[in-house]
């Protein structure tokens, strides 16, 4: 019973709440001051990277253990917290408001769910460099990424204004998709998104381009539950009394 | 080739000027309300008041801003801060209309004046977007979280005054300003992990900005709980007060992050 009321206390949440700020702040300063160790955390899934790296040197990634033993124990603290309420709403007067707070609870553990799949089951394929013309493999896919085209519009200021690649991806000699990658318009097939990171021309003048190629299995979910959160968000706000949660 | 992306055609110089000046006078109001404030004048409603006035000219400006450079007025630290300090005004206007709450006006026309202030001193140039930048995500994504900081801006002076003077009305209004900033916030959130799983390959990426963002989002998320813990369920002894002061102080936690990780850490958000 103890442990109950520990799970499911609103001061559990204030101080998990309170840890997971510090360990984040800690973490913030951390990043810049040990690059070698956080620059390439995005360079591949974060259960990789953690299983690589996490162990190797404890003290500039503690930080890290506070993020994810707050963030666990705030989705447990969320998860029995709703569990029990919603017994009492539904022994009780079950009216929408009552239940707003629980969906945007059941929204919180989604994506906390949603993205321990990600950070265990997604990839992350960075620096596929092709000339124009040219093929590379795509990571462990199989495919075979073909640059079809590229084309750049640069500012008299020197920085890009906009670039796109026309792109052909293959399953051995079989092309599987086909498209125009630019920023913020990958291309996505079979749950993986090609995306144009960087681009120049080669030594003998042609241009290339270079992709990532990721895939978050958890993304779809992610989405489904913030837009869950969001819309009970917006509900709980008319009319704004908030006394029955 | 692609086509020419919105905001490189040549500026009307006209347009420009008028845009200018619009945003002088929106300072000039902001600076005679936080006068008055100061100096003990306050009008009838904020309605009839030189903030009111100068929310008019700042709406007027910042439209005028996006007509001429195509793009949300949003991106780089003058335009952030001049949307920082609109939604610093929307907020208190929303919140404290009555005459219950006219004390917080006193910090809140300040918080309003500052960052307006700031912009006064930076380059104002129209400047195309970057093309990681050119999308509606963009404009929700920070116009949500800026409405966000400026729900927080009007915490900060709710809870001050409430602090100082008590008032259920200011009592009231502050733990609006934090469910409405957390829900503004919260949206931003969703369309900033949307525009990035698009523009960057997932909507979430390790850098201090987004960790900080987090770190908000939790902070006003636990201060929207714990107004709920019962007065009489012993320590910590969460009062009022407390509650109040750590509305107050959830200002910081959000300057910290808009400014502090984008001026003091390397991050994807820095300007």
């Amino acid at each position: 019973m103890a442990l109950w009321r520990f799970l499911t206390s609103l001061k559990t949440c204030a101080w998990l709440g309170l840890a997971f700020c510090i360990a984040g702040a800690a973490g913030s300063v951390a990043m810049g001051r040990y690059p070698e160790l956080f620059a390439d955390m995005d360079a591949q899934v974060f259960a990789g990277w953690f299983a690589r790296k996490g162990t190797a040197d404890p003290g500039p990634t503690l930080w890290l253990y506070g993020l994810l033993l707050s963030t666990g124990l705030l989705a447990v603290n969320a998860a029995c917290c709703t569990a029990e309420r919603l017994v009492q709403i539904f022994r009780g007067t079950v009216t929408l408001r009552r239940l707003l707070p629980h969906a945007m609870h059941l929204a919180f553990l989604g994506v906390v769910l949603s993205h321990l799949a990600s950070a265990l089951y997604g990839d992350r394929i960075p620096g596929v460099a092709v000339p124009q013309g040219g093929f590379a493999r795509v990571g462990g896919t199989g495919w075979v990424l073909r640059l079809d085209r590229f084309d750049s519009v640069m500012a008299p200021e020197g920085y890009p204004k906009d670039f796109s690649a026309t792109v052909t991806l293959y399953r051995d000699t079989t092309p599987v998709a086909r498209g125009v990658v630019r920023t913020n318009e990958p291309l996505f097939h079979e749950g993986y998104g090609i995306y144009i990171r960087n681009f120049g021309s080669t030594p003998w003048g042609a241009p290339y381009a270079v992709f990532d190629a990721n895939r978050d299995p958890g993304a779809t979910a992610i989405l489904v539950a913030s837009l869950l959160f969001t819309a009970a968000n917006l509900l709980y706000l008319y009319p704004s009394r908030r006394t029955d949660a | 080739m692609v086509p020419d992306p919105p905001g490189t055609e040549a500026f009307d110089p006209a347009l420009e000027g008028v845009h200018l000046i619009l945003f002088w006078l929106a300072l000039a109001a902001y600076g005679a309300e936080a006068g008055f404030r100061i100096g003990g004048v306050a009008p009838s409603t904020p309605w009839k008041s030189p903030l009111a006035a100068g929310v008019a000219l700042h709406a007027l400006f910042l439209a005028l801003r996006w007509h001429l450079s195509g793009h949300a007025p949003m991106a780089g630290l003058f335009e952030s801060l001049t949307v920082f300090s609109f939604c610093c005004a929307l907020a208190g206007l929303l919140l404290c209309r009555g005459e219950e709450t006219a004390a917080a006006w006193v910090p809140l026309s300040v918080l309003v004046l500052l960052p307006q202030a700031g912009a006064a001193l930076i380059d104002k140039r129209l400047t195309p977007l970057y093309p990681a930048l050119d999308t509606p995500w963009f404009a929700t994504h920070v116009g949500f979280s800026f409405l966000g900081y400026g729900f927080f801006a009007a915490g900060l002076a709710l809870g001050a005054v409430y602090l100082r003077s008590g008032g259920d009305a200011n009592y009231r209004a502050a733990g609006q300003s934090a469910l409405y900033g957390f829900s503004a916030f919260s949206a931003g959130m969703v369309c900033g992990g949307i525009w990035a799983y698009y523009a960057w390959g997932s909507y979430w990426i390790w850098t201090p900005k987004e960790i900080w963002s987090v770190i908000v989002w939790i902070y006003f998320a636990a201060l929207t709980h714990l107004k709920f813990i019962p007065a009489q369920d012993g320590w910590p002894g969460w009062t009022k007060r407390l509650e109040m002061g750590a509305t107050a102080a959830g200002y910081v936690v959000m300057l910290l992050t808009f400014l502090g990780v984008s001026l003091l850490l390397r991050s994807s958000h820095t300007f």
